[in-house]
């Protein structure tokens, strides 16, 4: 289902944490420059003159040989936590690579003895106060300690001593969406310097200091107040900060991953799927320098409990004469009836909610060509920015793709004169306000939502379930007007159908 | 998947036959008479005797529990994750803090512990992957049940109390 005048790019599947890897290439004009040319392990690499040796190491896809706690490749460098060591020839001491611009000629070890013993040395000093309850920590299997340790780390501690614990903190609500637990930090100050720099809201400080630094919200009545608090919870190397939608849930190595897009706005932002044998657990965002970044909103990543909801209506439903209800049923039952219906209506509408994908409004378009006329709807009004980061208030992922395969926005008169109303929507876009017309519902609906239209006395006379964005494929196209495609992530486990197969029910041909 | 016949050598006195038979026969005879005169036991009157097993028998799973009958356990999945028959079924959750008597060491607990002792092959695995010493086999080897349900451990059974282990 693709058409050619659209670029379609797939989201780029990449490591969390971890930069672009696009290697720099030397201009091939001759008179350009030549780039400059570090050596690392043995091998030349060029880079852009003022990278550090961190970076020309992950462009070239050589970021598991460095160990880092502080760098995060979002946010600015701190040069704190000494894990990322190297050796560079002629250089008197080890070098932290994250902080230490790469020079031409420069000679790079990250496997020197020397460097392994000085990571030792760092792991240890780590895991001196580091309370190691691995088996209760959400972070185990991905907790970058865990790692580091097995690979660096001392296979015994030379401390002796009592381990610190914050009795307070822990286990302390930083807001309602994370907890922290002092004990488990490593003090890298990665979620410091993001409230600081990525969200500039300065909600989170490190208190005092040495043994007794601790970190705490700025002010602690208020707790965490940024949209971005998931972000935290991701890149915090261990379990000090952990999502309490996700924290206690599952153990991370159960979990199955997919990349997908987020559909919780117009932002389009990339994530990776997270779930158990089909049942999603979380989302976490994929780097995307066009689109998001490293990060994604609070919002978006709570929003797969629309999808995952247990009122979400997975079976078809038709109004019942007899009781005046609807009623479940099978999917032949209820083609008969909405294509009944559609055929004997005299005037049709078809409101196309701005959270379906580009392709399945060009089969919507087609389907209705000279059956009804088909407008689009977010219900969010003019998309703009709601901060300097990713959040727009247009909560629809295609009010632009919709827009470029050439339909018009729902007037708000448009729906007078109609007999029945095709409203068509996947769990985003808002309902069109609806009075006296018969209404057939299309696409992802919860037993809430189709109550409260019951009891404003609109007349629905059949629901027909569809996918939602993560169990299918097709793209979007996003504020920005770049266009993303992604395929499904997990299969849906109900009866809902995708679209070519309810637009075949609804104008009753076979597809 | 193919057939393979096997073909075997026998002796003139298994080809005969009846040489073997005569042969058991007289064994079911000698031991008939020694348990009929001189009071002979083949086997134990069970229930009201019991065989003593070896102390390393793996029977019924059970979860320890600490002074103030809390369960050991922190939910922390190694056991389902280990075990081979996926058998183990656990919900975590926060533990209130009144029961948080070690601090850090105890702020999840299972929601529920399931564990489906007709799908266990016992093979001890979640016993030894377990960090807390929290699941453990005990010695009991009775576990015939009317239903199935009843086959299904939960976490009030498991947090009974087990006697000459634990
Ligand atoms: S932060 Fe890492 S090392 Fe520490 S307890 Fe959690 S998983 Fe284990
Ligand atoms: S809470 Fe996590 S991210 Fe923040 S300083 Fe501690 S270890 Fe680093
Ligand atoms: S004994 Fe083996 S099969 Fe039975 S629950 Fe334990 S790990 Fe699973
Ligand atoms: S019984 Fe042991 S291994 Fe299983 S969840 Fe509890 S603490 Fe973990
Ligand atoms: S990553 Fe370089 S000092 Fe922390």
């Amino acid at each position: 289902m693709s058409n050619s005048s659209f670029e379609i790019t797939m989201p780029k599947v990449d490591l969390n944490y971890t930069s672009a890897k696009t290697p720099v290439h030397s201009d091939p004009n001759p008179e350009a420059k030549p780039l400059p040319k570090v050596t690392i392990d043995g091998k030349a690499y060029e880079f852009k003159p003022g990278d550090t040796i961190m970076q020309v190491a992950e462009r070239y896809n050589l970021h598991e040989d460095i160990p880092r706690y502080c760098y995060h490749p979002g946010m600015p460098i701190a040069g704190t936590c000494r894990m990322c060591t190297v050796e560079v020839e002629k250089a008197p001491k080890l070098m932290t690579s994250c902080s230490t611009p790469a020079g031409d000629g420069m000679v790079v070890h990250t496997r020197s003895e020397k460097v392994l013993k000085s990571r030792n040395g760092v792991m240890d000093f780590l895991l001196a106060n580091h309370p190691l309850d691995c088996p209760v920590c959400d972070k185990a299997g991905e907790c970058e300690l865990q790692d580091y340790t097995f690979e660096y780390g001392p296979q015994e501690s030379n401390f002796k001593e009592e381990k610190r614990v914050f009795k307070e903190a822990t286990t302390k609500k930083l807001s309602d969406k994370v907890t922290l637990n002092m004990n488990r930090c490593v003090h890298c100050e990665r979620c410091v310097r993001f409230t600081d720099d990525v969200t500039k809201t300065n909600d989170l400080v490190m208190l005092n200091r040495g043994w007794h630094k601790e970190l705490a919200a700025t002010d602690e009545k208020v707790g965490l107040t940024n949209d971005y608090q998931g972000c935290l919870t991701d890149f915090c190397p261990v379990g000090a900060l952990t999502f309490n939608d996700f924290r206690f849930e599952k153990r991370v190595w159960f979990l199955d991953k997919k990349p997908s897009l987020c559909d919780g706005c117009s932002k389009g932002c990339n994530i990776e799927v997270h779930h158990d044998k089909e049942i999603v657990q979380r989302y976490m965002p994929i780097y995307n320098e066009k689109v998001n970044g490293h990060w994604m909103c609070d919002e978006g990543r709570l929003s797969y409990h629309t999808y995952a909801d247990a009122d979400r209506i997975v079976s078809p439903l038709v109004h019942d004469q007899a009781s005046g209800r609807l009623a479940s049923t099978n999917w032949e039952t209820a083609s008969q009836v909405v294509n009944a219906k559609v055929k004997s209506a005299t005037k049709t509408l078809v409101v196309l909610g701005t959270d379906a994908t580009t392709e399945e409004g060009m089969l919507v378009k087609g389907a209705f060509a000279n059956r009804a006329e088909v407008k689009y709807h977010s219900g969010f009004g003019d998309n703009k920015a709601l901060d300097h980061l990713l959040r727009q208030s247009d909560k629809t992922p295609n009010t632009n793709g919709l827009k470029a395969i050439g339909l018009s926005p729902l007037a708000p008169t448009d729906i007078n004169g109609n007999d029945l109303v095709i409203v068509i929507r996947q769990g985003r876009a808002r309902l069109p306000k609806v009075e006296g017309q018969d209404v057939i519902l299309v696409g992802v609906y919860s037993r809430e939502e189709i109550e409260t239209l019951k009891t404003s006395n609109v007349r629905v006379h059949a629901v027909l379930p569809s996918l939602a964005t993560i169990e299918k494929d097709g793209s979007f196209t996003n504020c920005d007007g770049h266009t993303q495609s992604f395929t499904a992530a997990v299969t849906h486990r109900g009866k809902s159908l995708a679209m070519p197969r309810i637009l075949a029910a609804l104008v009753g041909e076979k597809r | 998947m193919g057939t393979i016949n096997v073909s075997r050598k026998y002796t003139l006195a298994q080809k005969i036959y009846l040489y073997y038979i005569i042969k058991g026969m007289l064994i079911n005879l000698k031991r008939f008479f020694r348990g009929l005169f001189l009071q002979e036991n083949w086997t134990i009157q069970y229930p009201e005797q019991r065989r003593e097993y070896s102390q390393r028998f793996r029977g019924a799973h059970f979860i320890s529990v600490d002074k103030n009958k809390t369960e050991n356990c922190t939910a922390c999945f190694l056991c389902e994750t280990v075990c081979p028959a996926e058998c183990i079924h656990i919900i975590a959750e926060e533990r209130p803090e009144d029961e948080n008597t070690y601090g850090v060491w105890k702020e999840k607990k299972p929601a529920s512990f399931d564990i489906d002792l007709l799908r266990c092959c016992f093979c001890g695995f979640c016993e030894e992957a377990c960090p807390k010493d929290a699941i453990k086999l005990s010695r009991d080897y009775e576990m015939s049940v009317a239903t199935r349900d009843e086959a299904i451990f939960d976490l009030n059974h498991l947090k009974r109390e087990v006697k000459g282990r634990g």
